[in-house]
């Protein structure tokens, strides 16, 4: 999971991640900037709780992905399977730039929870 | 003298922009009381206030930080109740009473707290906002059938509103009514389900009232209350104001939903909702299907958890969200005091929306809310 991460955290943009399970505890992370990794793997599950009961009352299907914007950073969140990927990205990224990366990252990680 | 001032601006920003990248790096609460103190002299309070919340967020035991910050907020309550009364003289709105209702609350002053609310629920009785602060008023003074009846008028308006739910089912516990208590925080599962805090509420109630504690919940909520058969219950602010009072209010409620409305005009947006800072709909334009005060409190829901843990997620302040889901995207926006939120197909053209969405922030900024 760590080369999955380390090969993400090549883009141009992006300033660390991690793989968190459902329930928040975190499997990977490598990130270039000081975090609280298990916070963060907390607050995500709480937010995919929000999230997952909001997309199914609005009948918008599965959750898919939530990109937070804050005044010093992005955070992407991305569905990959039995795991979250949590993407930190500088706020003023190009989106379109990372996503490639961003879903392949996400999809290589779906692969290897499933194994 | 102007390049003088142009030179120190500009060195200024420079160590505004060199204190933020340091900050990205290894943020310390001196680094925090720098970046401060720079915003500061560069005129911009507001800034400078937002970055002394986030450092006390980050660093909760550094005790200059959450002096200055505390400080910081107190200038700014004063100048929002300033405003606040301003307004409610010219532009009166139920959402302002309920706001200076919080401002002089939280510097203390109680008996202008219950004025203010008194005033607001006479001059706009149908709006919950003022019921909840007057309930929580009630609750700090530990009168608990005062406060039950204030949080039930509130429940009673607003069925969505998380918070008068929850200190509700708080006061029930008090009053020795575990069942009411458990019935109304199955009601906020609802909405917010897997709400660790309340789960935990009601796990303490029901073993109170001797009820078993599964996961499945029996929220009433979705059930149309006695009297209200099939119709939404929804608190359009601006429409109640209208009612009561004069043209100034039921412009701006105008103004609001014709944005709103313009918004949903959008190629592949299916709707928008703006709610205030209780989850209250101020304005909305959805499907028939999607019940308005329900896609409020959802919404409300997600910003709420993901605004209150920004900083935990090293994002700074919460500014926007963007969900996706299979069937569309639901785009969050935090607006002065209130929340936008726009559904969307996932083809919706991006830049297009952006615009709109900014345009329509301009608008909320501009009224005298």
């Amino acid at each position: 999971m760590r080369d999955i991460l380390a090969k993400l955290n090549k883009t141009n943009g992006i300033r660390g991640s991690m793989i968190v399970n459902r329930d928040g505890i975190v499997v990977a992370s490598d990130f270039s900037v000081e975090v609280q990794e298990s916070s963060i793997g907390a607050v995500a599950s709480s937010i995919l709780s929000a999230l997952e009961g909001a997309l199914k009352r609005i009948d918008m299907g599965r959750f898919s992905r939530f990109i937070i914007t804050g005044s010093e950073n992005k955070l992407a969140m991305v569905d990959a399977g039995q795991a979250i990927l949590l993407v930190l990205l500088n706020r003023d990224v190009n989106m379109g730039m990372v996503n490639v990366e961003i879903k392949e990252a996400a999809s290589a990680v779906r692969e290897k929870s499933k194994m | 003298m102007a390049f003088l001032d142009f030179i120190t601006q500009w060195r200024t920003n420079s160590r505004i922009k060199s204190l933020e990248a340091a900050l990205q790096v290894r943020p310390t609460p001196a680094l925090y009381l720098q970046l401060a103190d720079a915003h500061k002299e560069s005129g911009n309070s507001q800034k400078s206030a937002m970055v002394l919340k986030s450092g006390a967020a980050r660093f909760p035991s550094a005790p200059e930080i959450i002096r200055r910050q505390a400080e910081a907020e107190k200038i700014e309550r004063e100048n929002e109740k300033k405003r606040l009364i301003e307004k409610i003289q010219t532009h009166p709105n139920p959402i302002l009473y309920a706001r200076l209702a919080e401002l002089f609350k939280a510097d203390g002053e109680l008996e202008r707290t219950v004025d203010t609310c008194q005033k607001g629920i006479k001059a706009f009785p149908k709006y919950g906002g003022t019921y909840l602060v007057l309930g929580q008023i009630y609750v700090e003074k530990k009168q608990w059938q005062e406060a039950a009846a204030q949080l039930e008028r509130s429940v009673e308006l607003d069925k969505y509103n998380y918070l008068a739910l929850k200190l509700l089912s708080q006061v029930y516990l008090e009053l020795g009514r575990p069942a009411d208590a458990a019935q109304r925080l199955e009601d906020i599962l609802y909405f917010a389900p897997g709400d660790e805090a309340i789960l935990e509420l009601l796990k303490k109630s029901k073993e109170k009232a001797g009820q078993p504690f599964g996961k499945k919940t029996t929220a009433v909520i979705d059930q149309p209350r006695p009297g209200e058969a099939g119709a939404r219950k929804t608190i359009r602010i601006g429409k109640l104001a209208a009612e009561q009072k004069g043209a100034a209010t039921s412009q701006r409620d105008k103004q609001l939903n014709d944005g709103v409305a313009t918004l949903r005009a959008v190629s592949g947006v299916t709707g928008a909702i703006l709610v205030d800072q209780y989850g209250l709909v101020v304005a909305a334009d959805l499907d028939s299907s999607i019940d308005e005060g329900l896609a409020g409190a959802l919404i409300t829901n997600v910003y709420r958890t993901a605004s209150g843990n920004a900083t935990k997620l090293n994002v700074g302040q919460f500014e926007e969200g963007l969900i996706e889901g299979e069937r569309g995207n639901v785009h969050i926006v935090q607006l002065d005091e209130m929340i936008l939120a726009v559904f969307a197909k996932s083809d919706v053209k991006m830049g297009l929306l952006e615009k709109s969405i900014r345009d329509f922030a301009v608008l909320v900024v501009q009224q005298p809310s």
